[in-house]
């Protein structure tokens, strides 16, 4: 029974920034020493769709963002590990891959920051897109580099010896049987890209109104309930995406 | 395509910041120079900061470690069925942001812990609630990493334990006499701090580079690393620029010979675990 008390409390202290994210894009007027704030409304969600403060703009600019990020580079992740994988100098660019997270990608985007300039891509969204891809990519290849052991290889060497040609090798093969690792780099790599702040700030030089910005503008302008409103809209979809990681992807590999 | 999307941005951006902050480069370059490396190097307020990213770090990442373990090692299997399987994953869909905001709105002096202590009548304004966020020792940035790191370390340790057959050798020393609670401190805890120190590396370098909770939590007289060279390279000062690329490069000499230091050549080995191919699947 006390396990199952502190158990349930523990999962109550899990959930509450989102109570209290949740409670704060619902409020207006938060005086101290008020624990709830004076008035509860909708109102605030409303803005989401409306013109003015380009919250719905900013969703769909970081929902395209992040899923144009994630297709691609999970399939070229996919295909470029296998290389480097099977090669010689695996440990080594390996340990390159590693490198941007390492040395922190805000201070890689301040080093890159003035060759984008050069190119015309700063304050653009391609430019954006290009930057996350500098961190996204080396990422993809890192998750798929234990993926390609010598059962891979083994299955492969035999899909060749029945006939079936490279490209058939992927079809038919190595993409079915690494379906649930696909679909998890794919939602790990949109969540590096939703959540990224440091980079996009300065490549886009603030002109590339993620969401992740959006919360930093609307802290310095001291507009708590909007700031928690697009916390609100930012923390959505990974829990989305982490509910069909947990039912559809592990399930499946539980299956199996 | 990897040496494109890789390693040349790498390269450039490391080649491009040395050279600029050897003044080979830049709209005020005068030819080659080593004064801004002097400037950086020579300033105390540099190595502050630097030591203040690697307090921040150390701290967080012995924190989480230390709670996470904790509690792997007294409940295994909690974390791996049932209810907290999943909602144990729910701290990771915050993005750092945010998760700097929610820890602002707390813990400042106007926060919902302040308010919480002045309705239990522990303060009586909040003028007596202690400087939590924006504070000289971090503990606002502390607080917001540790809320992030802690339970990505429960879900890496438990997915371990079950991966690594631990169970089976805390099973071994109970037969061999040991208490529950020597079996955990002196099997289960070595046996997976063991196999997790080099994520745990990582996830500590990746701290002393953060750059959100800190723009929002730090203060302006003891800066991370990161927000001290982007609030350089952002000023109108030009002369500021060459100096933000020393922090850069420093910074990053720093790391790198951490990295390699602690890590060493075992390092690569063993991070295979946390790939997808590896039997840690599910991290």
């Amino acid at each position: 029974m006390a396990k199952r008390l502190l158990k349930y409390a523990f999962i109550a202290l899990l959930l509450v920034p989102f109570g209290f994210l949740l409670m704060l894009s619902l409020g207006r007027g938060w005086a101290y020493p008020e624990v709830f704030p004076r008035q509860w409304t909708l109102e605030n969600w409303h803005f989401v769709w409306g013109a003015q403060a380009g919250l719905g703009r900013s969703t769909l600019l970081s929902l395209a963002i992040s899923l144009g990020i994630a297709a691609p580079v999970t399939l070229a992740g996919f295909w470029v590990s296998k290389h480097i994988a099977y090669s010689r100098r695996r440990r080594f660019w390996l340990v390159l891959a590693y490198l941007p997270y390492v040395l922190a990608p805000a201070v890689l985007a301040a080093c890159l920051q003035a060759f984008f300039f050069r190119a015309e891509l700063s304050g653009k969204v391609w430019g954006v897109v290009l930057a996350q891809l500098f961190i996204t990519f080396p990422y993809g290849v890192i998750f798929f580099s234990g993926f390609w052991n010598e059962q891979m290889r083994a299955m492969e060497q035999l899909a060749a010896t029945l006939g079936g040609r490279p490209r058939q090798a992927y079809a038919r093969v190595l993409i079915p049987v690494g379906r649930g690792a696909l679909m998890t780099c794919f939602f790990q790599i949109f969540l590096i890209s939703w959540f990224e702040y440091g980079l996009t700030m300065l490549i886009g030089v603030g002109k590339v109104q993620t969401l992740t910005l959006k919360v930093f503008q609307y802290v310095g302008e001291a507009n708590i309930f909007f700031a928690a409103l697009t916390g609100c809209l930012l923390v959505l979809p990974p829990l989305v995406l982490l509910w069909l990681n947990k039912r559809y992807v592990f399930a499946r590999a539980g299956a199996r | 395509m990897f040496i494109a999307l890789a390693v040349l941005p790498l390269l450039l951006g490391l080649g491009y910041a040395m050279a600029y902050s050897l003044g080979l480069v830049g709209l005020l370059s005068e030819g080659f120079t080593l004064a801004h490396w002097e400037e950086v190097l020579g300033s105390a307020f540099f190595w502050r900061t630097m030591a203040f990213s690697a307090w921040v770090s150390v701290v967080t990442t012995v924190l989480a470690v230390g709670v996470a373990l904790g509690f792997v090692a007294a409940w295994p299997r909690v974390f791996l069925r049932g209810s907290l399987s999943l909602f144990i994953y729910f701290p990771l869909a915050i993005p750092a942001i945010v998760m700097a905001f929610i820890v602002f709105q707390m813990l400042s002096a106007g926060g919902l812990v302040s308010r919480l202590a002045y309705q239990l009548g522990l303060i009586s304004g909040l003028e007596q609630f202690p400087g939590l966020v924006n504070d000289y020792w971090g503990i606002g940035i502390i607080a917001a990493h540790f809320l992030m790191a802690a339970p990505f370390f429960i879900i890496f340790f438990a997915n371990l334990y079950e991966n690594e057959q631990v169970e089976e050798f805390v099973q071994l020393a109970r037969t061999l006499g040991a208490g529950a609670r020597q079996a955990a401190l002196r099997v289960a805890a070595p046996l997976l701090l063991r196999r997790a120190f080099p994520t745990i590396v990582l996830y500590g370098l990746f701290v002393m580079g953060a750059y959100e909770a800190p723009l929002l939590l730090g203060r302006q007289s003891n800066q991370m690393v990161s927000v001290l060279a982007i609030q350089k390279l952002q000023r109108f000062n030009l002369g500021d620029i060459p100096q933000a690329y020393v922090a850069c490069i420093a910074y990053s000499a720093i790391v790198l010979s951490l990295a390699v230091w602690l890590l060493g050549r075992n390092g690569e080995e063993r991070l295979k675990y946390q790939g997808s191919g590896g039997r840690g699947k599910k991290v």
